[in-house]
């Protein structure tokens, strides 16, 4: 860890090189220890730290960058005469915003000692917890146990100063009984949170649920889906139609249906970055405080997330989703919620004649972002239910479905929400599960 | 190399039965281009040392970009601390590696233009050529071009006494072009990428292309959607290259056999029972790995574990033969490593990964398949693409589809997709494009791992056809 003291050092000395230009600083550090198990043995086993400043140098309408992952003077000296120099050779851009001193965002506690301190030995314990678990069962445990420690740092030359630390601990399973898997997961700041028994219950429960999977015609079932697969599902919400950036090129559905129904009334997503239910963090890229952005206000399209660059061009202000300094990759939402509702996987399960239960999604894409139809298939986990009860455990199911008509169909959401990654690690969200009537399955895994 | 000696030093001292270290020094120069003006030219630099230990068996690696003596010798306690950790939980006596023989090399990839050597002001020049090419143009509402330039200094010693020094190189560069209608928006794009100079990118000429480019994008807005049926496919052969990367090139990565990477990019269906019997694809089908193909943005020198580039045949006549494999999973079938570890940077351990894996070229021409094809659809460059966990049911989405009836091609069509199984989909290939038709593809973006890797690799592939495929899958 660098510490706020000499993070400070570091971005005052970059910004007083620029001499005449406008400079903005962005500076992470991480610190990644990370182990990971396969079959019963740990197989990899890591501690990685580094950092990145990447320094904007900016003079009227022209902007340049440059990044080192070193630190020392004459470093630092290198990537500001090499921003400068980009920014020399670059074309004028018309719709280049000017740096500004953003606002001091509120200070939220994200870093946890205890996390930041784990020993590998620890992390071996946690691991052999759910080894232990599979071995008495005998059947295969796999899975990762990660802590990180990440410092983000941002100062510019009119006066933007902000600074950040946080941890993060990721430990989750796949639990191997034959060809059959379950799956189970924790995303906490603080890794005593984690209850390693409970985590490896949960995929040793799943693997052993039923014995031979059974084929499932593709079709349309009423389908639950566990938390984790909403992460998978609302992911591509968030990647490809709630940044302004989409909306203002005219690909996402939020460029021409902002304030018409597009989904369900039952159906409600926001983000915010300060709701520390989730994995919040006080500013982003640009220094910008985070705001609350509503994206589906009861089924309503009511809002996207702006930079500064796409703030400028609808006139607006930056809600603080910046991923770049002056938006040399595009706004993205951050940490988002769905709204619960009164249901319980119990109820939804009970409710449902036939239907499918999903865990969790593998390697999903979106190859329509305008209706943002999306496709990938179901893993570690799928049962199929009848008369209000899982009866069997089916083969892999391929979806291929319209997120847009998947939550018109919102049949039920349960009363709790959890905090989740989806399969690309793209964002950490807070989602409820949900039951979605004929919901498209259009594959098979069966071979 | 001096500081390396000694880390390993360190780290045998501390009990290490087997170290290597790597130094990395990596510059790369990304330029974006944007036909509204936006333009983003930016230097980016990152150096410094990962260390890999085995000690009683088991594995540990650490990384520090801080390369003073006090922190090396840190690095080599740290790693050995992790080792010793994963000792806790390993199976039986643990990993042990056979000895290598010393060896001091350098490799450097073959160059004509050092891309660093040529200004930034050029490269901007060539990408603002290609895209006034489309500036105006009705219909078109964003046009983007890109380039990169890579280079990279890596020094490898072991405590075999394997002493590497190599300078890779790579290029590339793209062209995308959006074309937005009043309830749609449809996009065409080039990219490709190898290991090669600035010489590459020229040869690109994407001046040319955009303006194909262009006027599909804009066709695409009033195509009919690609019907839904079971058809002959016809791919180009950007899609050809995907098809392999994705539905060959990682079901035959080793460590996925091995369940090591269950948690995250999946498992493989090719289980070892079948390695040498399993029929894979049709007679048509011949895979290799060849990390020694001039350009290929796969080829190097030597893998992060000090082996030597090689070629290796993995589906010969249509039958599986071999994975890539390792220094440590090779001996389960008592055979050497064949080269396939790589890291990226400094920061990472090495993993089984791809190099050029490639679709060796047939005998037919792309016309002569074409012609040969009473009904069906020809489509080119990946939109999307989606596989299951053990790379079985796949689903690929392209940016443009052709009807093929009678041996012509007809009416354009988009939102195609296709879907299948690997080995029925593979078996039912019955015609692959020539020499004349062959390239090897950059593919700049291959991730694996945790924390995730995304590293570069090659394709070598041709138009080819595949019969009774299920297209048009959307609902």
């Amino acid at each position: 860890m660098i510490g706020k003291e000499d993070a400070f050092k570091v971005l005052d000395r970059v910004l007083s090189y620029g001499e005449g230009v406008d400079i903005a600083a962005h500076l992470t550090s991480e610190d990644i220890s990370l182990t990971r198990y396969a079959r019963n043995q740990i197989h990899q086993n890591l501690r990685r730290e580094n950092c990145h400043l990447t320094v904007t140098a900016v003079k009227g309408k022209k902007v340049g960058a440059a990044s080192t992952n070193l630190l020392d003077e004459r470093s630092l000296r290198w990537v500001v005469e090499q921003a400068k120099e980009s920014m020399e050779l670059a074309q004028e851009d018309p719709d280049l915003p000017p740096l500004f001193r953003a606002e001091p965002a509120a200070p939220i506690n994200t870093y946890v000692p205890y996390t930041a301190q784990m020993t590998p030995s620890e992390r071996a314990l946690g691991c052999g917890a759910v080894i232990s678990a599979a071995q008495k069962e005998g059947i295969l445990a796999s899975g990762t146990y990660s802590t990180l420690v990440r410092e983000t740092v941002v100062a510019n030359t009119p006066g933007t100063r902000a600074y950040n630390v946080a941890t993060e601990a990721f430990f989750k399973t796949v639990v191997e009984s034959g060809d059959n898997t379950g799956y189970a997961d924790r995303l906490v700041r603080d890794a005593r949170d984690i209850d390693y028994d409970q985590v490896a219950r949960e995929a040793v429960e799943r693997a052993l649920l039923f014995d031979e999977p059974v084929d499932l015609k593709p079709g349309r079932y009423d389908t639950i889906f566990l938390e984790y697969a909403v992460a998978d599902l609302i992911r591509f919400l968030g990647y490809v139609a709630f940044s302004a950036a989409a909306k203002q090129r005219g690909t996402s559905f939020m460029a021409t249906k902002m304030g018409q129904k597009v989904m369900g009334d039952n159906v409600t997503m926001w983000d915010d970055g300060m709701d520390t239910r989730g994995f919040a963090s006080p500013f982003d890229a640009e220094g910008v405080p985070r705001e609350k952005v509503v994206f589906i206000d009861k089924g309503v399209a009511t809002g996207v997330v702006y930079d500064t660059r796409t703030a400028a061009k609808d006139g607006v202000t930056s809600t603080g989703h910046a991923t770049s300094v002056l938006g040399r990759s595009q706004p993205m939402p951050h940490n988002m919620f769905m709204a619960t509702g009164d249901s319980s996987l119990e109820d939804m399960i009970l409710s449902t004649e036939k239907g499918v239960l999903v865990t969790r999604f593998h390697y999903t894409h979106c190859p329509e972002p305008m209706r943002v139809v999306a496709t990938g298939t179901t893993r570690d986990g799928t049962f199929l239910i009848e008369d209000g009860q899982l009866v069997a455990r089916v083969h892999n199911l391929r979806f291929t479905e319209s997120m847009l008509d998947a939550f018109s169909n919102v049949e039920a959401i349960s009363k709790d929400a959890r905090v989740v990654k989806d399969w690309w690690s793209t964002f950490i969200s807070v989602f409820p599960a949900v039951k979605i009537k004929d919901f498209n399955f259009t594959g098979s895994t069966t071979f | 190399m001096l500081e390396l000696e000694k880390v390993l030093g360190i780290a045998q001292k501390l009990g290490a039965e087997y170290a290597d270290a790597r130094y990395v020094s990596t510059k790369a120069e990304p330029i974006f281009l944007e036909s509204d003006g936006a333009s983003s030219v930016s230097t980016s630099k990152s150096t410094g040392v990962g260390l890999r230990v085995l000690v009683d068996g088991a594995w540990g690696f650490a990384s520090t970009p801080n390369l003073n003596e006090r922190s090396l010798g840190q690095l080599a306690k740290e790693a050995v601390e992790i080792a010793s950790a994963s000792a806790m939980y390993k199976k039986g006596e643990g990993t042990s590696l056979d000895p290598l023989p010393s060896i001091n090399v350098k490799y450097k990839t073959p160059v004509k233009v050092d891309p660093f050597s040529v200004k930034a002001e050029e490269k901007l020049e060539y990408l603002n050529d290609a895209l006034s090419e489309v500036k105006g143009m009705p219909d078109i509402s964003r046009a983007r071009a890109s380039m990169i330039s890579y280079t990279e200094e890596k020094v490898f010693l072991s405590t075999d006494g394997r002493k590497i020094s190599q300078n890779l190189t790579y290029t590339g560069a793209g062209i995308s072009v959006t074309a937005r209608g009043p309830n749609d928006a449809q996009s065409r794009s080039f990219d490709d990428y190898a290991s090669s100079g600035y010489e590459f990118v020229l040869d690109l000429d994407l001046k040319t292309k955009i303006q194909d480019l262009a006027r599909e994008a804009r066709e695409l807005l009033n195509a009919p959607v690609c019907p839904e049926g079971v058809t002959d496919l016809v791919m180009g052969g950007s899609m050809t290259a995907l098809q392999i990367h994705e539905s060959c090139g990682h079901p035959v990565e080793l460590d996925r056999v091995m369940g090591w990477e269950t948690t995250y990019a999946g498992t493989s269906f090719l289980t070892p029972e079948k390695k040498g019997t399993f029929r894979y694809g049709s007679p048509e089908v011949h895979i290799v790995a060849d990390a020694t193909i001039p350009e290929g943005l796969g080829s190097f020198g030597y893998d992060d574990e000090g082996i030597e580039a090689q070629r290796t045949d993995l589906i010969v006549d249509g039958i599986f033969q071999d994975y890539l494999t390792s220094r440590e999973l090779a001996p389960m079938f008592d055979q050497e490593s064949n080269g396939s570890m790589r890291a990226v940077g400094w920061e990472n351990l090495p993993m089984i990964r791809m190099t050029n894996i490639n679709l060796e070229p047939g005998d037919w021409t792309l016309d002569e398949i074409i012609r040969d094809t009473q009904d069906g659809i020809f489509v080119d460059t990946p939109k999307s693409w989606s596989l299951d966990d053990k790379r079985l049911n796949f689903h690929f989405g392209q940016e443009i589809a052709f009807e093929i009836k009678d041996g012509s091609l007809g009416r354009m069509l988009k939102n195609s997709a296709y879907t299948g199984m690997t080995p029925e989909f593979w078996r039912s290939c019955d015609a692959v494009a020539g020499k004349d038709e062959w390239k090897v593809w950059g593919t700049p973006g291959c991730a694996k791992g945790e924390p995730v890797q995304v590293i570069h690799v090659g394709h070598g592939a041709s138009p080819a056809r595949f019969r009774n495929i299920k297209v048009g899958v959307e609902e």
